[in-house]
C-alpha cells in the first residue's frame, strides 16, 4: 500500500517536480458547436492529451459525461460521472462497467477521498451519492440536504472522511464520510457550480456560484466570503487554485471570462483578452507546467496561458463545451 | 390464417365474471359485437404490416426502416431484400440511442432465425461496442429500459464481456425490469408525467408493445398489456374521430396545426378504425406485437350517445431537478408539480385544459378546442392561445444544462423555442380555468418577462370571422361556434410572424411549412394583466350564428385588469364562473377541489390517485385493471 502521506501527494499533483512521465490531462466535454436541429452532440465524452498535444477520445462514448477521477495512487480505477450514472474502469481504460442502477442519472462531478481511495463521493443532479469499496458499489447519500440538487463535490484531502458539496443553496459539508450533511451557513444560498480546494494549502478553498459570484475560505471549508467583487453577481462555472502558489487563483463564467488574483484573492484583474469569446466553463492549472492555465471557452475548444492570462494560446478541442479539466499523475514505481 | 410471429407471446388471458358472483367463460367474449371489433381490426393490422414488407425491393437496398425488416422477418417474405437492406442500417456505426434499441430488438425478436451469420453477428457486436445512451426523458428511459429487458432476455446468460455496459445479461435484466416496475407503479398510482401527447403517445407504445409481444415472464408481459390498454384508455375519451384533443403534455408546431397528421391518429385508425390510415412506424410495432385492444375500448371510442360529458384526469409534470416551488409534491425523491386536466367532450367538438402555469418544459398546450371534420388528415380543426415563455429557470428546472446555454441548447432542436411566436409553450404566467364549453384565461406577466403577450390561433379552417362591437370575436369551426373575448384588446399577425419556421430553420420540425403552417392568424395582446374568456357551443343547439351571437352578447360579464386579471361571467349553462388570477376559482361560489381530483373521472371509467386501480365502463359492462394485483377482471351486469 502506498503510504498515506504519499498519496496525497500523488493526488494533488505535489509531486510533480520528481515526475519520470507526465500526469494524465483528461477534458471531459460535448461537442456542440456542430450540433443543429438535433438534441444530441456530435460526439461527447472524455478526451486526454497526448504528448503530441493531440487530443484523443477515451472510454465510452456517453452523453453527458461530467468529470472522471482516479483512485489515489492507482490511476488505472478510474471513475467517470456521466448522465447515464457512474462508469468504472479497473484496467486504465480497456474495459468499463457502469457501477449505479436505474434510479442514478446526471452524475455531474466524481471525487475520491486522497487519504482513504475506498471512499469516493459523486454530485448528481438529483442528489449525491457515496461508495465506500471505490466506486464499486454507491448509496444515496441525501441526509441533511434541504435541496437535493448537487453540481460539485471534494474530497477534503486534509480529513479523511471530511466532503463540501456544491449544493442548489449552497455549500454543505459531512464529517462522516457522506451519512449525513450540515449546510455551511456562511456559504451563499445559491447553486454553487464548482468547488476547489488548493494544492498547497489545503485549508483554502475557491467556489464558483450562480449569481453570486466567486466566494473563497480559508479555513477549509467552515466560513465563507465573498471575493472579487467585478464578478459579484456573475454565473461563475470555472474556479481554480494554482499547485504552486496558493495565492494565485483563477475564476471564470459566461460573459465574464477569465479573472486572475495573484494575491489571494485581494485584488482581481480581467484576463480575457485574446480569447475568443467571454464564456468560460473550465479553468486549471496545469501542475506539470508551473503557472500554466487552461481555459476551457464555450464551443471555442481550449487554450492556454503561460503568463496568467495576459496571452493564450490554442489548445484544442475545437467546438468543445468543456465540462471538467482533470490531471491524473502517474505511479510513481 | 394470420402466422404467429416468431416467439410472440400468449396475451395473457382475462377473468370474465358476472356482477352476480357467477363465473362465465370466454365465450361471452366472443359476441358477435367484439367478433367484427376483432375481424377489423386484424385487417388494419394487416394492412400496416403488408405496406411495410412491400417497401422491399429486390434490387435496392436504400428502402426500408428496420421496423420494415422486422416485417418480412416475421412473415418470412422478402426475406433477401430485407436482409440485404439490414446490412447498411447499421452503417457506418449504430445512432440514435434508444431509438436503435427498440427497432433491432424488433428485428431479432421478429425473426432472428432468418438472419445470415454476418447479420446476427453484426447486432451482437453492437450490443458490446455501442453505448447507448439513456436519454434524459420519460420516453427515453421506458424505451430504453424495454428494449435493454428484451436484449438481455435474447442474449441471456451471456456475461459482462458481451455487453456495452460492462454488466451481464442477468444485471441488465434486472436493472431493466426495475424501472420498468417504477415507472408502471408511479404512473398508476400520480399519473403520467409525459401525458397524453399526440406524438409522444407512440413513444410509449413501443416498449409496451416489445414487453406484450416478447416478454417471457407472463407476470411482466401482463403489466406491459395493461398499460397499454390504460394508455388507450386514456387516449379514447379525449379524442375526436381518432384525434387526441384536450391539453397536452408536449406537441410540435406541425402537429398543433395539423392535429390529424400525428401518432395517436395513426394508432386510432389501427386500433379503431378512426380517422385515416397512415403507415407508422408505432403502429407497425404494435401490429407485429400481437396485441388486441379491448373491445371496450371501440365501442367507447365510437359510442357519441354519452356525449357531451366531462373528463377530468391528474397527471405530473416532467421531474423538477432544481427550482421545484413551494407547490410542488414529492414522488419518492422526486418533485414533480400536479397537473388537473379537464376535458369537455362532445360529440362535434373537444374543448379541453390544464391549469395552466409551468407544467411541461418547451412543448405544453394549456388548452385547445378542436372541432370534428369529415376529413381530418390535412384539417387544421384547432383554435387555442399561449404565452410564449421561455427562460433559463425554465430550462434548468427540467434539464441538466448551465444557466447560460440550456436556451440555446433546447433550441438546437426545438428551434422555435426562444421565438415569439412559438404556439407551444407553458407559461408560469398562466392560469386557465374551465367549466363545461367555457373557459377562462388569466395572465400575469411580469414587465422583465421574454415575451410579453399572448398569442390566439385562430387557424385557417376558422369560418365567418366577426369582430364585434361588443368586444366578442366570434367564429365557426366546423359544426361549432365559438366567442373569444380578449380581456385586453390586441392586433392580428400572421402566425410564424417572425418567418423562423417558415424559413426554414429547425430541420424536419419546419418541413413542408407552406402546406401545414400558412394562413393561420394569430390575436396578440400584450398587457401585464390580461386574460380572455371563451365559450364553446355546437351549432345544432342553435337557430342560426347569428341566435348565437346574440346568446352570448347577453351573457353578463364582468371583468377588471386593473391591478389582477379577474373574471365573473355567466356561461350559456347558466353557471356563474368567477377567476382572479392567483386565487383559486369558483363555480356558482363553490371553489373548485383540487384536492380530490381524481386519476380518471368520465361515464366510461374511474379511477382514485394511488389505488393503482382503473375501472372503465361501457353500459353494463366493466373492465377493470388492477395494478395492484397484475389483473385484468370482466364483469357485466346481469340483465
Amino acid at each position: 500500500m502506498i503510504p498515506r502521506l504519499l498519496a496525497v501527494l500523488l493526488a494533488t499533483g505535489a509531486l510533480t517536480a520528481c515526475a519520470t512521465e507526465p500526469a494524465r490531462f483528461y477534458a471531459a466535454v460535448a461537442m456542440t458547436k456542430a450540433q443543429q436541429n438535433s438534441s444530441v452532440p456530435t460526439d461527447s465524452g472524455i478526451y486526454y492529451r497526448a504528448d503530441s498535444g493531440e487530443w484523443r477520445h477515451f472510454g465510452p462514448r456517453i452523453l453527458g459525461i461530467g468529470s472522471i477521477a482516479a483512485e489515489p495512487g492507482n490511476p488505472e480505477h478510474l471513475l467517470i460521472a456521466s448522465a447515464d450514472g457512474v462508469i468504472r474502469s479497473t484496467d486504465g481504460g480497456r474495459t468499463w462497467r457502469k457501477t449505479t442502477g436505474w434510479e442514478v442519472v446526471d452524475v455531474r462531478a466524481i471525487a475520491f477521498d486522497p487519504l482513504n481511495p475506498r471512499q469516493a463521493y459523486a454530485a448528481t443532479q438529483w442528489g449525491p451519492l457515496r461508495s465506500a469499496d471505490a466506486g464499486a458499489t454507491w448509496q444515496l447519500a441525501q441526509q441533511g440536504l434541504a435541496k437535493l440538487y448537487t453540481q460539485t463535490v471534494i474530497a477534503d484531502r486534509a480529513q479523511s472522511g471530511r466532503a463540501l458539496i456544491g449544493a442548489e443553496d449552497g455549500i454543505y459539508v459531512s464529517t462522516d464520510a457522506a451519512h449525513s450533511w450540515q449546510r455551511v451557513d456562511s456559504s451563499p444560498e445559491t447553486t454553487i457550480l464548482r468547488l476547489v480546494q488548493s494544492g498547497v494549502e489545503a485549508r483554502l478553498l475557491l467556489a464558483g456560484t450562480q449569481h453570486r459570484g466567486a466566494w473563497l475560505s480559508r479555513d477549509g471549508g467552515a466560513t465563507w466570503a465573498q471575493t472579487d467583487p467585478g464578478s459579484a453577481t456573475a454565473n461563475l462555472y470555472a474556479a481554480a487554485l494554482n499547485p504552486h502558489d496558493s495565492a494565485v487563483m483563477a475564476v471564470g463564467g459566461w460573459d465574464t471570462g477569465v479573472r486572475i488574483s495573484t494575491d489571494g484573492g485581494a485584488t482581481w484583474a480581467d484576463r480575457t483578452a485574446g480569447l475568443p469569446v467571454k464564456h468560460v466553463f473550465v479553468l486549471a492549472f496545469d501542475p506539470e507546467v508551473k503557472g500554466r492555465l487552461w481555459a476551457s471557452v464555450f464551443e471555442e475548444g481550449s487554450f492556454y496561458s503561460d503568463d496568467l492570462g495576459l496571452t493564450w494560446l490554442d489548445g484544442g478541442l475545437h467546438g468543445a463545451y468543456g465540462f471538467d479539466y482533470v490531471f491524473v499523475p502517474p505511479v510513481r514505481r | 390464417m394470420i402466422p404467429r410471429p416468431t416467439k410472440l407471446r400468449a396475451v395473457p388471458s382475462i377473468l370474465f365474471v358476472l356482477a352476480a358472483g357467477g363465473w362465465i367463460g370466454p365465450a361471452l367474449a366472443a359476441a358477435p359485437a367484439d367478433a367484427e371489433i376483432a375481424r377489423h381490426f386484424q385487417e388494419r393490422r394487416e394492412k400496416l404490416i403488408q405496406t411495410a414488407i412491400a417497401i422491399f425491393e429486390p434490387a435496392d437496398a436504400t428502402q426500408g426502416t428496420f421496423l420494415d425488416v422486422a416485417a418480412a422477418l416475421q412473415r418470412g417474405e422478402n426475406l433477401a431484400a430485407a436482409q440485404a437492406r439490414l446490412n447498411v442500417l447499421n452503417e457506418p456505426r449504430p445512432t440514435g440511442n434508444m431509438f436503435w434499441m427498440y427497432p433491432v430488438m424488433a428485428v431479432l425478436l421478429n425473426g432472428e432465425a432468418h438472419l445470415d451469420a454476418g447479420n446476427r453477428a453484426r447486432l451482437a457486436h453492437w450490443w458490446r461496442h455501442y453505448w447507448p445512451s439513456r436519454g434524459d426523458t420519460e420516453n427515453h428511459w421506458v424505451m430504453y429500459y424495454a428494449s435493454l429487458y428484451l436484449a438481455a432476455q435474447h442474449y441471456a446468460g451471456t456475461g459482462p464481456e458481451h455487453w456495452f455496459n460492462g454488466q451481464s445479461a442477468a444485471e441488465n435484466l434486472t436493472e431493466a425490469r426495475g424501472y420498468l416496475e417504477h415507472w408502471m407503479q408511479v404512473t398508476t398510482t400520480v399519473g403520467q408525467g409525459e401525458y397524453d401527447s399526440p406524438g409522444y403517445i407512440g413513444e410509449y407504445v413501443v416498449p409496451l408493445a416489445l414487453l406484450v409481444g416478447w416478454a417471457e415472464d407472463a407476470a411482466l408481459r401482463q403489466k406491459a398489456r395493461m398499460m397499454l390498454d390504460y394508455i388507450f384508455f386514456d387516449y379514447v375519451v379525449e379524442q375526436l374521430n381518432g384525434q387526441y384533443a384536450g391539453a397536452h403534455s408536449r406537441v410540435y408546431p406541425r402537429q398543433l396545426l395539423q392535429p390529424a397528421r400525428v401518432t395517436a391518429s395513426a394508432l386510432g385508425w389501427l386500433l379503431f378504425g378512426l380517422g385515416d390510415y397512415q403507415q407508422n412506424a408505432q403502429s407497425l410495432l404494435l401490429a407485429l406485437s400481437g396485441y388486441a385492444p379491448p373491445p371496450i375500448l371501440e365501442r367507447i371510442a365510437r359510442d357519441t350517445s354519452a356525449r357531451p360529458y366531462v373528463n377530468r384526469e391528474f397527471k405530473r409534470t416532467r421531474w423538477r431537478m432544481r427550482h421545484a416551488g413551494a407547490d410542488s409534491m414529492v414522488v419518492g425523491d422526486k418533485r414533480t408539480l400536479p397537473v388537473y386536466k379537464y376535458s369537455h367532450v362532445d360529440r362535434d367538438f373537444v374543448l379541453g385544459s390544464s391549469q395552466g402555469g409551468l407544467l411541461q418544459p418547451i412543448q405544453q398546450q394549456t388548452w385547445n378546442l378542436r372541432w370534428r371534420v369529415d376529413e381530418p388528415l390535412d384539417a387544421s380543426n384547432t383554435f387555442f392561445a399561449v404565452q410564449p415563455y421561455s427562460s433559463p429557470h425554465e430550462g434548468t428546472m427540467y434539464f441538466g444544462a448551465d444557466w447560460d446555454t440550456v436556451t440555446d441548447l433546447i433550441a438546437r432542436s426545438k428551434t422555435d423555442y426562444d421565438s415569439p411566436d412559438k404556439l407551444a409553450s407553458g407559461s408560469p404566467h398562466e392560469q386557465v380555468f374551465q367549466h363545461g364549453p367555457a373557459l377562462i384565461g388569466l395572465y400575469d406577466i411580469p414587465a422583465d418577462t421574454r415575451f410579453p403577450h399572448v398569442t390566439t390561433l385562430f387557424s385557417r379552417d376558422t369560418e365567418d370571422l366577426v369582430e364585434d362591437e361588443s368586444g366578442w370575436i366570434f367564429a365557426r369551426g366546423g359544426p361549432v361556434y365559438f366567442a373569444y373575448r380578449p380581456l385586453v384588446p390586441g392586433e392580428w399577425k400572421p402566425n410564424d410572424w417572425t418567418g423562423l419556421l417558415g424559413g426554414g430553420a429547425g430541420g424536419w420540425i419546419s418541413t413542408g411549412f407552406l402546406e401545414w403552417g400558412s394562413g393561420h392568424r394569430c390575436y396578440v395582446s400584450t398587457a401585464r394583466h390580461n386574460g380572455y374568456v371563451v365559450q364553446v357551443a355546437p351549432a345544432r343547439d342553435f337557430d342560426s350564428y347569428a341566435a348565437f351571437q346574440a346568446a352570448v352578447r347577453a351573457l353578463p360579464l364582468t371583468f377588471s385588469t386593473a391591478t389582477v386579471a379577474e373574471v365573473t361571467f355567466t356561461a350559456l349553462d347558466g353557471s356563474v364562473l368567477r377567476a382572479r388570477y392567483g386565487e383559486v376559482p369558483s363555480v356558482n361560489g363553490e371553489p373548485l377541489d383540487y384536492a380530490g381530483w381524481p386519476l380518471f373521472e368520465s361515464p366510461f371509467g374511474v379511477a382514485d390517485r394511488g389505488s393503482r386501480r382503473l375501472e372503465i365502463r361501457h353500459g353494463a359492462e366493466r373492465y377493470r385493471l388492477d395494478f395492484e394485483n397484475n389483473v385484468i377482471m370482466q364483469t357485466f351486469a346481469q340483465p
